[in-house]
């Protein structure tokens, strides 16, 4: 970072905070990363079991299914776009994997068919933004609404539960214990994180993704194929969201059709912590993930010292307001 | 242009949108390394006109030769490849995008890794550095992000980035219209430069006096119809104004 002022002939603090925010231009997730040192430290000390594995497992397990859809989300906001629905689409997907589960179908299967029906509610999402330039806030709201719809008329509002002898395969791989209480769905999470971060930041695809958030019009002209970036965000948003549907399912071998309903909300605020843009253009996946492991924190945290679950809302709902007041105030600064 | 085909030959181009006629059989030609003014009151039509040329959308009727060849030109991608490059007044770079993924934006030089292709970063950022010092712009680091930059230096690294990815004809929608004096003259100049490396150019703009220090020759607009077209030698500044100003006279057919 930016040590080096104290290496350097002159020690003045204005050069130091010139390297800083230069620093800080390419690195909108700093704010998020602070914050989570600053509630970290804050639990350490208030909540008596926080620094322990068991609890950072929980924190953990919280984090990834969020973390897996807001990293979608993340990838569909910097492009210019929401998608309300993604909520919808968990408990669809986890509905689809529990049906198909309990009839007997290969786990692999109904897995497989559970991403494939959010790949099209996805795509169906993106094919109505581009092709109709309705706001995909709208578009995506009426997704959500619909789907959750259909869930709540196809199960007739009634939770579907499913209870193998012994714990398949599949299961296993999505959110099974590995090592105490930490589940194989932190590795997903982490994976996935850094694969997406990778194709943002190292890809030309990125480079579209960066570009058609910033300036669709701009991006347009100068050659990027803006639409079908947006198609592909749109299905990649709804396929990371039947994911975590399948991988919640997994934990809790139960759904109702009322699972996922305001995640999206959830998912856009680790996002939003974590220094993505809500006009687009800007934000990484490295901010997402402090943002939802903040959040992850907040939930824990709040239980393990005592709190009522109610507070964790408002907790959330703070940090959110805190955490973009920051992160604008920091990029401003940044840039003078 | 005795017998030779210009560069750029656009024949008998209508376009409207809904009611309004935007052109109306336009002829327009551009030469091998030559700059055409391409001027007119707002609204005449001239965005329109360089926007077909560019494949941002089809004219109604109407050709397009490129180098002597017909041409389909169906998107800016088309266009881009066909060597035809275009900086916009507002849409020249992406503000919150870094300087060096702005310049190398859907042409990223890539590294294989197996089947796998990542963005070459050193030689983006070298090449970058480069074109940044003939410009005469100095950044700490080509990671800066454009936002950084002002409006002259931005004009002048989308057109350093046309030059650099070997352009043929450069246009240039209302280059200088948001630009102080000292920085027009430098876009102007470097404008020249670009002529001076073989490059053909189209200059859009309702300011005269700007174009008319670079330009060859000029066409002007007027409510989508086409209704002058002079060398420099034929016209002076004052008397191009003068037509814009008295309005639209009936097209010579
Ligand atoms: N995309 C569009 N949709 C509808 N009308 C348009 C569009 N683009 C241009 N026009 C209209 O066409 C006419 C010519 O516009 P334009 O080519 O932008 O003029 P200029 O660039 O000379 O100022 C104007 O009346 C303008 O309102
Ligand atoms: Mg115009």
């Amino acid at each position: 970072m930016g040590q080096k002022t104290a290496a350097g002939s002159v020690k003045s603090p204005p050069r130091f905070f010139h390297l800083f925010a230069l620093w800080l231009r390419q690195h909108p997730e700093f704010g998020a990363f602070a914050g989570t040192v600053i509630v970290f430290i804050g639990f350490s000390f208030t909540a008596t079991r926080f620094l322990t594995a068991d609890s950072m497992a929980s924190i953990l397990t919280v984090a990834a299914e969020l973390g897996i859809v807001s990293a979608g989300i993340t990838f569909l906001m910097i492009s210019g776009e929401f998608d309300l629905s993604v909520g919808s689409v968990l408990g669809v997907a986890a509905m689809i994997f529990a049906m198909t589960s309990k009839a007997g179908w290969p786990h692999f299967a109904g897995w497989v068919l559970a991403l494939l029906t959010s790949a099209g509610i996805g795509l169906l999402n993106g094919i109505i933004v581009t092709r109709t330039r309705i706001p995909s806030f709208i578009t995506t709201l009426g997704a959500m609404m619909f789907w959750r719809g259909i869930l709540l008329a196809v199960t007739g509002g009634f939770p579907i539960s499913y209870f193998p002898r012994e714990m398949p395969l599949m299961f296993f791989a999505l959110n099974g214990r590995f090592a105490g209480q930490f589940r194989t769905s932190a590795l997903w999470f982490l994976g996935i994180m850094l694969l997406l971060n990778l194709v943002l930041v190292r890809t030309r695809y990125g480079n579209a993704v960066y570009a058609t958030g910033g300036n669709r019009e701009a991006a347009r002209v100068l050659g990027v194929a803006t639409d079908k970036v947006k198609l592909i965000n749109f299905v990649i948003s709804a396929v990371l969201a039947g994911l975590a549907g399948c991988i919640q399912f997994s934990r809790f071998l139960s759904v109702d059709p009322m699972r996922g309903l305001g995640l999206e909300l959830e998912a856009i605020a680790a996002a939003v912590i974590g220094g993505t843009l809500l006009t687009g253009g800007a934000g990484n996946l490295i901010g997402t993930l402090f943002g939802v492991l903040l959040v992850g924190m907040v939930r824990s945290g709040l239980v393990q010292a005592g709190a009522p679950a109610y507070w964790y809302q408002a907790f959330v709902g703070l940090i959110v307001v805190v955490a973009v007041i920051v992160n604008t105030n920091l990029r401003r600064w940044a840039l003078k | 242009m005795s017998g030779r085909e210009p560069l750029v030959r656009m024949v008998n181009i209508s376009k409207s949108f809904g009611t309004v006629q935007a052109l109306k059989d336009v002829d327009f030609e551009v030469g091998y390394q030559e700059v055409m003014g391409l001027v007119g009151d707002n609204g005449a039509g001239k965005s329109t006109l360089i926007k077909i040329l560019t494949g941002v959308f089809p004219p109604d009727t109407g050709e397009i030769y490129f180098e002597g060849r017909r041409v389909d030109i169906r998107s800016p991608k088309e266009a881009r490849d066909l060597g035809i490059e275009t900086v916009y007044q507002d849409l020249a770079l992406i503000p919150l995008m870094s300087i060096s993924r702005n310049f190398f934006l859907g042409r990223e030089p890539v590294v294989r890794m197996g089947p796998l292709r990542f963005l070459d970063k050193r030689r983006m950022d070298m090449t970058v550095r480069e074109v940044l010092s003939e410009i005469g712009i100095k950044v700490r680091s080509p990671d800066e992000p454009v936002a950084v930059l002002s409006g002259g230096e931005r004009q002048s690294v989308a057109i350093g980035r046309a030059v650099h990815f070997g352009a043929k004809l450069l246009i240039l929608d209302e280059p200088t219209s948001a630009l102080s004096v000292r920085e027009t003259h430098k876009v102007l100049d470097y404008i020249l430069e670009a002529k001076e490396r073989g490059l053909s150019i189209i200059f859009i703009t309702h300011n005269i006096y700007h174009v008319y220090s670079v330009a060859d020759r000029f066409t002007i607009l007027e409510h989508g119809h086409k209704v002058a077209e002079f060398r420099k030698d034929e016209v002076s500044a004052e008397e191009i104004i003068e037509i814009i100003r008295s309005g639209y006279r009936e097209p010579k057919e």
